[in-house]
């Protein structure tokens, strides 16, 4: 059991990280290249000026026109994708491991802010599950695979929650945790999660069109 | 509607649904008493975590006679001596305190500071004979 514990916290993190990263890497030179393909004329309107001023502007809380029309969706869906980084990245837990495998270190949150935070966490995901199968024009829109996702986000949250605490299972609850965390990590550059990737590249393109041949906004 | 969204959003698997929760639930509540009732029984002293400013967990519980009579009373192995960062083989410094030489914070004459010396210390040691805690809350088990 040590061995597998040993294996998934080990060489299955590395695994999982290039596959992320990897994949990521690849899909971006696809897009380029499939632009190059079918639409290369754009390549000529997009300015770097234009792809950070939307960028930019779209990474502003509440910033952008349409984020204001609808405050609660968006307030939930920043603090999501804040959480979505900050928790797992400033976790003292984390923090320890991995400075046990690189002697790097820095600042963690508080061990019950955290535990708190993931809570908010698991409950935004189940605030966008349901508003998927509430919201007529997003439930129009859904598919059971979004259900999945949502789950494969989910996951690695309640495990860790449940794992800090202890309460049943611990051992199998960090395996499952570990498990889950490293899932949600590959299926990234193959799901909709690629949007940490493709949603700055829309921008990029719309900023430019909008700013450099419209001369308008779009925000 | 496809026929596996249509499942999907099926009312009459609601019951179904909830019996299935419900006995995952109950197997998970199970396993975990399992758990709790399975550590009653063997006797752990909780290490004293002075020597840490503001430890973040309760410190770790840990059987000594248990570690004596596997290691074969080989003293040496945990309470270890090292010289100018090599081990001193055959010596050992049972009448030391870890922090006595570990420090708290890492330094160019500390290179294994306290927290990294216990946990280097007994996973490295668990990962290579197969046995014992290797995770977080298998040693700082919640008060």
């Amino acid at each position: 059991m040590n061995s597998f514990i040993a294996f998934i916290m080990g060489p299955m993190v590395w695994i999982s990280v290039i596959i992320f990263l990897g994949g990521l890497l690849i899909k971006f030179f696809g897009i380029i290249w499939s632009v190059r393909q079918k639409e290369p004329y754009i390549f000529s309107y997009m300015t770097v000026r234009h792809s950070l001023r939307s960028i930019g502007a779209w990474l502003i809380p509440f910033f952008p026109k349409s984020t204001r029309l609808r405050p609660v969706y968006y307030g939930v869906s920043y603090l999501f994708h804040i959480l979505l980084f900050v928790i797992p990245l400033f976790l003292a837990s984390h923090i320890v491991l991995i400075n046990e495998a690189f002697q790097v270190s820095w600042p963690a949150l508080n061990n019950s802010l955290a535990d708190w935070l993931t809570l908010v966490v698991i409950a935004a995901l189940v605030f966008f599950a349901v508003r998927r199968n509430m919201v007529p024009e997003v439930k129009f829109l859904t598919a059971a695979t979004d259900y999945l996702l949502i789950l494969v986000v989910i996951l690695p949250f309640i495990t860790g929650f449940l794992a800090y605490h202890q309460w049943f299972a611990y051992r199998w609850m960090v395996v499952a945790h570990v498990l889950s965390g490293e899932l949600m990590l590959i299926i990234i550059p193959f799901s909709r999660f690629s949007h940490m990737l493709t949603a700055p590249l829309t921008r990029a393109y719309m900023g430019s069109e909008f700013g450099n041949v419209r001369h308008a906004r779009d925000w | 509607m496809k026929p596996w969204k249509k499942k999907f959003i099926h009312r009459g698997n609601k019951m179904k649904k909830w019996t299935i929760l419900a006995v995952v639930f109950g197997l998970l509540s199970a396993a975990g008493w399992m758990v709790v009732f399975a550590q009653e029984d063997q006797y752990l002293e909780r290490l004293d975590s002075w020597a840490f400013e503001s430890p973040r967990r309760p410190g770790a519980v840990f059987s000594h006679d248990d570690h004596i009579m596997d290691l074969d009373d080989d003293c040496s192995i945990c309470h270890h001596v090292y010289e100018d960062g090599e081990l001193m083989p055959g010596e050992s410094s049972e009448d030391y305190y870890c922090s006595d030489c570990h420090s708290l914070t890492s330094a160019p004459d500390n290179k294994m500071p306290l927290e990294a010396a216990y946990h280097n210390l007994c996973k490295n040691c668990h990962f290579d004979r197969g046995k014992g805690p290797v995770l977080c809350g298998e040693c700082h088990i919640n008060e």
